[in-house]
């Protein structure tokens, strides 16, 4: 811990010192998210000697974050309109905890610029873009308009906002023009949410409305608009990391093409479809993009590329990205401590602004989702939990064993990722911390992640969007030897535990730690030690 | 050798395989691992009785572990159970009831949107699992349904 604080109210650090030379950037900072991405902020924190402050709902008095910050403050009940989403709760718990920073995580409050002009108001420092920005990035549609303005390529489609329940007004000429299949997207989305595939003009009513509906829960605001499907397409994006003295770092693209309703699941860098040239396409349109903004953060600015090599721009985002570890590990660069360290007023150093992407690394993150049933969401609670460990191995977790699955949030439950000095490497890599890895109590996605490191396509690095539905569908049938090895499983632990104990769910539950599993290893091992 | 015990996967028969041994690794958390000696899997075993779960690089296997006498009761009780007639649609996940589609006297076909709930932040449509007529809807718009909580009915 350092050992000379600063007292009162924050100052911003203008000649950009280092704080490698002892003091923090901050005091006290409060995270204003949950689970992984909270821990992941309370990590950078911690090395940065900031004392850390939790926000927590009432689902969550006994979650991994709350528990792990120094201080824990309670901001309203477990619907994320009174807590995670609501701007006065967590102001109160700023003030209340004395933190001099917010930092918003990913999702949530992330990317408001209410949010963000209301911490200013406060007095405290927000982890992220100037309120203008966010207001500025925050329209699909308007970022569109800049991007374009600036001469980077953008996906074909309408400019102007569909408002759903709109009825009479919708153009259907202009419609028409831009070909089918197209995806309606909402103007305030990001996620995945609030988006729909169109194949015909005559669908384009029933969408509108299921689109607009879940983007006005989402984002409070069902303004949509249509762009044509680019398929097959691969998803990638840049990693960029500004300052407040302008100095911007480019930190390579992440391929991010495996992906189910729209959202992520696994993510490499740097990506294995993208040639040299591309790569230096891809950096100059993320770089007109960025001057396009202001911004003393991290960014990610997002990108199409179809089958012959173009991309099209999406979307900028001004915050950490989930899946913002795979950059971590090939470019050495802390993205968390330098946003914190950045948003202080401190300088990118040379070693930053000059990093270079090194081996390759590839994240998978397990959700509580059923693959084999359409990757429904799946509640329950976690029994068995086993992590992976070894060489080139990070896991960023947000439950543990014996924790509820609140249905209240999203169902990422962990991020397992790997560097190796290669693809291959990396691959094999994963798929040895896949087999190390277990997790009870629910269906994830892991038996889906098992499949696709030894999908030839993947592993050959030709894939799109589309792998998920042309490949995967509802994954495979069971083999004879999955059953006949699951039959030895249960035969076994029939004749071993089976009989005699009472019906037990214990396994599963934090509260009761004396399982049946527990008592009759204990009763094996007081056998043992008699029959000796 | 399974002496009385029959397993099955699925409703079908299934021989336990051959060669394969079983290690706990945790028995405390259900964590083991299979070998036939020059290869092995990481299993997760969960359950008790004859109802057991087995995890298999990922995948959960439901697995009945029966005696010839659990059988027997097990048989009895699924053939009391099968009827035809109205189709009771149950919510599958603990979720926000966002839309009902439908109302009572609806000919709906199979695969028809019947409502939509909203869980984890998914808008998840519940759909018919057959052609028939809606009955008996008694969730509206804005109600919180726990997981099993009857919907509707199709006949």
């Amino acid at each position: 811990m350092a050992t000379s604080r600063s007292d009162g109210t924050p100052s911003l650090r203008k000649d950009g010192a280092s704080v490698v030379a002892g003091r923090p950037p901050f005091r006290r900072l409060l995270i204003a998210n949950r689970g992984e991405i909270a821990i992941r902020v309370i990590r950078a924190c911690r090395e940065l000697g900031i004392e850390t402050v939790a926000v927590y709902s009432d689902a969550d008095a006994d979650a991994l974050h709350t528990g792990m910050a120094d201080r824990s403050e309670r901001i309203g009940p477990a619907a994320p309109a009174g807590s995670y989403l609501s701007i006065d709760a967590v102001i109160d718990a700023a003030r209340r905890s004395g933190a001099e920073a917010i930092h918003p995580g990913y999702g949530f409050l992330s990317e408001s610029a209410t949010f963000a002009r209301a911490v200013e108001d406060a007095g405290l420092v927000f982890i992220g873009p100037p309120p203008a920005t966010l207001e500025s990035l925050g329209n699909k549609l308007a970022a569109r308009r800049s991007a374009a303005a600036v001469g980077v390529p953008i996906v074909p489609g309408l400019l102007v906002p569909l408002i759903a329940g709109g009825g009479g007004s919708m153009p259907i000429d202009d419609l028409a023009a831009i070909g089918f299949p197209a995806l309606l997207k909402a103007a305030a989305g990001g996620g995945g949410r609030g988006m729909r595939r169109v194949d015909r003009l005559e669908e384009i009513g029933a969408a509108l409305e299921v689109a607009g509906r879940e983007a006005l829960a989402a984002f409070g605001d069902d303004t949509l608009y249509l762009e044509r499907l680019i398929a097959p397409a691969r998803h990638i994006e840049v990693q960029l990391l500004g300052d407040r003295h302008g100095n911007l770092a480019l930190l390579g693209e992440r391929e991010c093409s495996v992906q189910r309703r729209h959202q992520k699941l696994v993510e490499e860098a740097p990506s294995p479809a993208v040639t040299p040239s591309q790569r230096a396409q891809l950096a100059d349109s993320a770089r007109r993009v960025a001057g396009t903004v202001t911004f003393h953060n991290a960014a990610t600015v997002e990108f199409l590329l179809d089958r012959d090599g173009n991309h099209y721009f999406l979307e900028m985002n001004t915050r950490l990205q989930v899946e913002h570890g795979v950059t971590e590990l090939v470019t050495g660069v802390d993205l968390v401590a330098w946003q914190i360290r950045v948003a202080a007023g401190e300088r990118l150093p040379e070693a930053v602004l000059a990093a270079t992407p090194r081996g390759n690394a590839i994240e998978v993150r397990i959700y509580a989702e059923d693959p084999h049933h359409a990757f429904a969401p799946v509640a329950g609670s976690i029994s068995a939990w086993r992590m992976p460990a070894g060489p080139g191995v990070r896991v960023d977790a947000g439950v543990a064993a014996g924790m509820p699955l609140p249905i209240e949030y999203d169902p990422l439950l962990v991020k397992l990722l790997v560097h190796a000095h290669d693809r291959p490497a990396a691959i094999a890599r994963l798929r040895r911390a896949l087999d190390e890895t277990v997790v009870g109590g629910v269906q994830t996605d892991l038996s889906f992640l098992h499949w696709l490191l030894d999908e030839p396509g993947f592993v050959a690095g030709g894939y799109d969007t589309g792998l998920i539905d042309d490949r995967w569908g509802k994954g495979p049938d069971l083999s004879a030897e999955e059953q006949s090895l699951a039959a030895r499983a249960a035969l076994q632990a029939r004749a071993q535990f089976g009989h005699g104990l009472p019906h037990s769910p214990a396994l599963s539950t934090r509260q009761a730690p004396d399982s049946a599993w527990a008592a009759q290893a204990r009763r094996e091992a007081v056998g043992r030690r008699r029959s000796r | 050798m399974t002496g009385d015990v029959e397993l099955t996967v699925n409703g079908a028969s299934v021989e336990p395989a051959a060669g394969w041994t079983l290690t706990w690794v945790d028995p405390g958390a259900g964590i083991a691992q299979l070998t036939d000696g020059s290869r092995s899997v990481v299993c997760l075993v969960e359950g008790s009785g004859s109802e057991w779960v087995v995890t298999l690089r990922g995948r959960r296997i439901p697995v009945a572990a029966r005696s010839w006498r659990e059988r027997v009761l097990a048989d009895a009780e699924s053939a009391a159970r099968q009827q035809v007639g109205p189709m009771e649609i149950r919510a599958t996940l603990p979720g926000l009831v966002v839309a009902v589609s439908v109302v009572d006297g609806d000919q709906v076909a199979e695969g028809a949107t019947l409502l939509t709930i909203e869980a984890m932040k998914m808008q998840n449509e519940v759909r018919s699992p057959r052609a028939g007529r809606v009955s008996g809807v008694s969730v509206a718009a804005g109600r919180t349904v726990a997981a099993g909580t009857p919907l509707l009915r199709i006949e």
